[in-house]
């Protein structure tokens, strides 16, 4: 993966949540468990449970809060941010089309 | 949501990192796009653009206008195609060929662009260009476009016998009359009262073909000097075209030569 495709990845995942094209529930509808616990490094797993442990609870925002858009970008597959993307504009109405 | 300011920062983001080109952003947002969306002043801004930048491309169309407002104006399932279609290459997938947005968000038609000209050469390896031979509403056959010029040239050289005349060359004595504005009358020869012609001799100068090459469209009667018998005809004259030469006793020399008026060069009446 090139940084650049990275850092795209991560700005418009980040757009996407600032301007509430997709939440952070939408997100890990396709991050789902499995997928980050099969791509996130193990000291970012450590983090976002001791992030959870530590608020009595892990809710979708928390994880996003030390799962960062540019985290995301950097360790999980693009396609699933990307479908993440599409399926959002789709419900916009954007597009009738959900790219997988 | 705001899925305009969305896409503003994918679109503006994948510019920056050159995941995406202008170019890609104009395959979408075409001229026919950007003429039903774009509101006219930022038309006049493209325009204006153009017209003082020595090279057009999709570079200058999407700074000039700029990616909010296109955002802003076109519709929005064409700024999605533009982004999916960036988002796809980023991923390694075919890009699809461009959707055709025949109708706005309006339902107004868009119109097609114009067929490209086809200048791909033919069988005979030419490329196609019209030939226009007489006057323009002249009905061409169906392939008078591939037929060579050659083939039209001798078409027009078959023809001239079938008229049974050579092209019409100006002989040397053609030029046998002045311009009325010369004042030749004024000089004592009456209208009426013309100049014995002598006979010509039968042995003319031959017309030089490439010195009245340009004159061949000034048609003259046909004035063979060249046959041996012209001049053993009889010419009918008119009376009126005799001189009387009793009463013409002024003018005491008869002028035998080809309207040689040498002898008048000096004399003013």
């Amino acid at each position: 993966m090139s940084d650049q495709r990275k850092e795209w990845f991560a700005k418009v995942v980040e757009s996407g949540l600032k301007n509430q094209i997709f939440n952070p529930a939408d997100v890990l509808a396709h991050a789902t468990p499995d997928v980050l616990a099969n791509h996130l490094p193990p000291e970012l797993l450590s983090k976002v449970l001791t992030a959870s442990l530590a608020a009595g609870s892990m809710t979708p925002e928390r994880v996003l809060e030390t799962v960062t858009p540019e985290l995301l970008a950097a360790h999980l597959p693009h396609e699933v941010l990307w479908s993440c993307i599409a399926a959002a504009a789709a419900r916009a109405g954007v597009t009738n089309v959900v790219v997988s | 949501m705001n899925i305009k300011a969305f896409f503003v920062d994918a679109l503006t983001s994948a510019l920056d990192l050159n995941i995406g080109t202008p170019e890609d952003v104009l395959r979408h947002v075409t001229p026919d796009v950007l003429s039903v969306s774009l509101p006219r002043p930022l038309w006049a801004r493209l325009l204006t653009a153009c017209l003082g930048s020595p090279r057009v491309d999709a570079r200058l169309v999407v700074d000039t206008i700029g990616i909010p407002n296109l955002c802003e104006h076109v519709p929005t399932s064409i700024i999605w195609a533009c982004f999916a279609d960036m988002a796809a290459r980023a991923l390694g997938k075919e890009v699809a060929a461009p959707t055709r947005h025949d109708k706005t968000a309006s339902g107004r038609a868009i119109l097609a662009p114009p067929p490209d000209i086809n200048n791909a050469p033919t069988a005979t390896g030419a490329p196609v260009a019209p030939v226009s031979v007489g006057t323009s509403a002249a009905p061409q056959s169906p392939d008078a476009g591939t037929q060579p010029l050659q083939d039209l040239i001798s078409e027009l050289e078959q023809d001239e016998p079938r008229t049974g005349r050579p092209p019409p060359l100006r002989s040397p004595t053609a030029q046998r009359f002045r311009q009325s504005n010369t004042s030749v009358g004024a000089r004592g020869l009456g209208a009426s009262a013309r100049r014995p012609q002598a006979p010509a001799p039968t042995s003319l100068p031959r017309p030089t073909p490439g010195r009245h090459s340009n004159t061949e469209s000034e048609v003259e009667p046909q004035t063979s000097v060249e046959t041996a018998d012209w001049g053993q005809k009889e010419i009918a004259v008119d009376d009126s075209q005799l001189v009387d030469w009793q009463t013409d006793v002024g003018s005491a020399s008869a002028i035998t030569g080809d309207d040689d008026f040498s002898d008048l060069g000096g004399r003013k009446r």
